[in-house]
């Protein structure tokens, strides 16, 4: 045993408090986790990217961020932001307050977070009038007669869809390569990519956490029903099981594109609706371990609810594995999406990184580098970053490695 | 063992009417049902053309029976065997008989769906019976060497790779490598799309010599085209069966029959090619499974970057211009061989594993 050496074991860092205070058992799996360059490593990009979600309409907007005109202050991007730009901009804020008070469970402080952000987002989505039209040519054209005092704009001044923003311009025909006015240049439509790779973001974070939440909860509900009852609930459900892993998923999405609207949560649902079986599998192999165990024999003879019995008593067993599944389905979420999007089948007219990529291939053969590499850089490191989150949790997990501490 | 395989092949039937009911309530609980999108389509065409369409529907679908009705007759229709059926109504007879599957008409192409796709699936089937056995080979090679030198710099440098080429898109690397390798802006070393040249039928099969000239021959041309598609399609799959490969070797290597034959005197390249490497197989037979619908689907993206008429585009284009038939018929087709790999694989495993039983 002791020769399995495996090189991305995990090693406690130098220094770190060992196990001589006690810990509970989720603090030093995260501990472990951690502990890995790897986790590490994906958890810098992981926050870089939700960083540039939540600050998105912060970071590129063609809207001055202040503006000075007849001799009055005003800020047209605060007017055109949506309900879920100050949704997301007042959570990171009493996440932030959250952090603070180390007293209340983590657990607490996480629902307080998510109660108050769907407060406001539902006051805000009944009180706020979204503005329909954008005109970005509003604010240029006033600049352009004098009329402009003063302004402030945003570090990249250009939003995903500002489109007409170049058109006088018309001797050079869009995408244009990067330059110094577009660090990542142009689209064939002439939108700034740097800023569309901002606002792709959200959609990738989004898509990847709640289609793999969606595929979480289906894939331990059947997972749980066959594992527990065995039989002939296992026998459905494994057939079930292989109906969704005998047709391949590309071609499962490609169906559902097909047939229903394209908006962003029927895209989420398909994907975890498409992404629960790995889950499944699993919850279902944990519980057929652990359903003849005494503590669940005690459970029964307590005459706790089925329900409790289920997920209160055996499902906690059994979730260090779905961790690392979690982790993964995140990664293949967002690679879902991409590919969808790649297709021209994804979200319409939302920017996407997948969207962007398409844009690479020119008629006749024709390449530009700038539309493959900056988005295809993106969604490699994000997946990458999932998968060794992943990585590192399994390792984290595995009693094989721990016992070596 | 054999009750197994027979059990296993009993089971195969659930499964299959399930493939079937989840593409077609997937069709039918949309929210244009049967109907809508083929209507849309042919919104601009002649009035009679409309009324074919319409009739059409109307004796395959029977429009105005309850859902489960409409699938019935769908099932019938497309199963090889069935009731016999007439344009007076369903069932016409009890009369059971075998028949030729009628996967319906294409409305893009207006031929029967069924040749559409047998056109079509021979170019899926060649790519990945390209893709398999290369990335077999890689896969258990370097999954070897890695085991061998545990730890060392080889292992973890091609830990670290195969992590990321697992992680890296299908659609990046097909574009870079189209963008890079076979376009008029930098390298122009491979063709754009399609499987032959145009003149490959002219060509003969091996390359040879004449008139002092060079001749690819068809083989060759072939091979030049298929290249980059495959490429495309291998590095993700030999990417993660290497490191299964790897894993398994390892695990083996420290089982206690392993000991033993060290203890008896063997020399640790016996140990690992004579005893640990059939063992570590298992694992790779069972994942074969689950590969090929992922090869499949991998299809469709290589397809459709490398323009080549097969499954994956076909799929696109019915997608894009909704010809229903083409949608439901393929996800079917292409379930019913991911469904025969599962058998498969589990067979072979069985087969492969005396320890399997079906309890």
């Amino acid at each position: 045993m002791s020769n399995l050496a495996l090189p991305n074991a995990s090693v406690a860092p130098v220094g770190a408090p060992t196990d001589t205070v006690p810990r509970s058992w989720i603090a030093s799996v995260a501990f472990r986790t951690v502990g890995q360059v790897g986790a590490r490593v994906g958890l810098v990009w992981i926050g870089v990217i939700a960083f540039c979600a939540v600050f998105s309409p912060l970071l590129t907007n063609s809207y001055p961020l202040l503006v000075k005109m007849n001799d009055q202050w005003s800020s047209p991007l605060a007017r055109h932001m949506t309900a879920v730009d100050w949704t997301l901009l007042f959570m990171s804020a009493v996440g932030l307050v959250l952090l603070l008070f180390r007293s209340v469970p983590l657990l607490k402080r996480t629902l307080i977070l998510l109660g108050l952000g769907a407060i406001m987002l539902t006051v805000l989505l009944v009180t706020l009038d979204p503005i329909r039209t954008k005109v970005y040519d509003e604010y240029r054209t006033y600049h352009r007669s004098g009329a402009v005092q003063w302004s402030l704009h945003v570090p990249i001044p250009y939003s995903p869809s500002d489109r007409l923003r170049d058109q006088f311009d018309a001797s050079r025909p869009h995408p244009w390569a990067p330059s110094t006015d577009h660090w990542m240049g142009t689209d064939n439509n002439g939108s700034d990519i740097l800023s569309n790779m901002i606002h792709g973001c959200r959609i990738a974070m989004s898509v990847g956490f709640i289609s793999t939440g969606l595929a979480l909860v289906i894939g331990i509900f059947v997972g749980a029903m066959m594992g527990y009852f065995a039989g002939v609930v296992d026998l459905v459900g494994m057939r079930l099981v292989e109906i969704f892993s005998a047709i391949p998923r590309l071609y499962l999405l490609l169906a559902f594109v097909a047939f229903y609207d394209r908006n962003i949560y029927i895209i989420m649902a398909i994907i975890g609706i498409t992404g629960w079986v790995g889950d499944a599998r699993f919850v279902r192999a944990e519980f057929l371990k652990l359903r003849n165990l005494d503590f669940v024999h005690a459970a029964i003879a307590a005459g706790l609810p089925l329900r409790s019995v289920l997920f209160r008593h055996i499902l906690p067993n059994a979730l260090a594995p779905l961790l690392v599944s979690a982790s993964f389905g995140v990664a293949s979420a967002i690679l879902a999406e991409s590919t969808l999007s790649f297709l021209g089948l994804g979200l319409i007219d939302e920017p996407s990184w997948g969207r962007l990529l398409d844009q690479a291939r020119a008629g006749g053969g024709g390449f530009r580098w700038w539309l493959a590499t900056f988005p295809g850089i993106a969604i490699f490191l994000t997946v990458l970053a999932y998968n060794l989150i992943g990585e590192s949790l399994r390792d984290a997990l595995d009693p094989k490695i721990i016992s070596r501490h | 063992m054999l009750s197994y395989i027979i059990r296993r092949i009993l089971l195969l039937f659930p499964t299959l009417i399930g493939i079937t009911m989840l593409v077609f309530f997937v069709m039918a609980l949309s929210p244009g049902s049967v109907t809508d999108s083929l209507q849309e389509t042919e919104a601009n065409m002649r009035p009679e053309e409309r009324q074919r369409v319409e009739a059409y529907l109307q004796k395959r679908y029977g429009l105005g029976d309850p859902l489960i009705v409409q699938y019935g007759r769908w099932l019938n229709r497309m199963s090889p065997v069935g009731f016999k059926e007439t344009d007076e109504g369903f069932p016409a007879g009890f009369g059971v008989g075998f028949k030729v599957p009628d996967l319906g008409e294409s409305f893009i192409r207006r031929r029967p769906v069924l040749d559409v796709i047998l056109e079509a699936l021979p170019i899926t089937l060649l790519l990945n019976l390209i893709t398999i056995p290369i990335v077999y080979i890689i896969a258990i090679t370097s999954g070897i060497w890695a085991a061998r030198k545990r730890g060392q710099a080889f292992d973890v440098a091609s830990g670290v790779t195969l992590l990321a080429l697992y992680s890296m898109p299908e659609i990046w690397i097909g574009v870079l490598l189209l963008g890079v390798f076979a376009s008029r802006d930098y390298f122009q070393f491979f063709p754009t799309s399609g499987t032959h040249d145009v003149l490959a039928s002219q060509m003969a099969f091996l390359p040879s010599f004449l008139d002092g000239a060079f001749q690819r021959g068809w083989l060759l041309d072939m091979m030049w085209h298929l290249a980059l598609p495959v490429l495309v399609l291998t590095y993700g799959s030999f990417a993660f069966l290497s490191k299964l490969m790897r894993a398994s070797i390892l695990e083996n290597l420290t089982a206690d029959y392993a000991r033993t034959a060290r203890a008896k005197g063997l020399a640790e390249n016996v140990v690992l090619f004579r005893h640990v490497l059939s063992n570590s197989l298992l694992p790779l037979i069972t994942v074969a499974a689950s590969i090929l619908p992922g090869l499949l689907g991998g299809a469709v993206i290589v397809e459709s970057i490398f323009g080549l008429n097969g499954m994956g585009g076909l799929m696109l284009e019915a997608i894009k211009r909704k010809d229903q038939e083409l949608i439901l018929s393929q996800t079917f087709v292409v379930g019913l061989i991911g469904l025969g790999s599962l058998i498969i694989a589990d067979i072979c495993y069985a087969i492969a594993d005396p320890r399997v039983s079906y309890e």
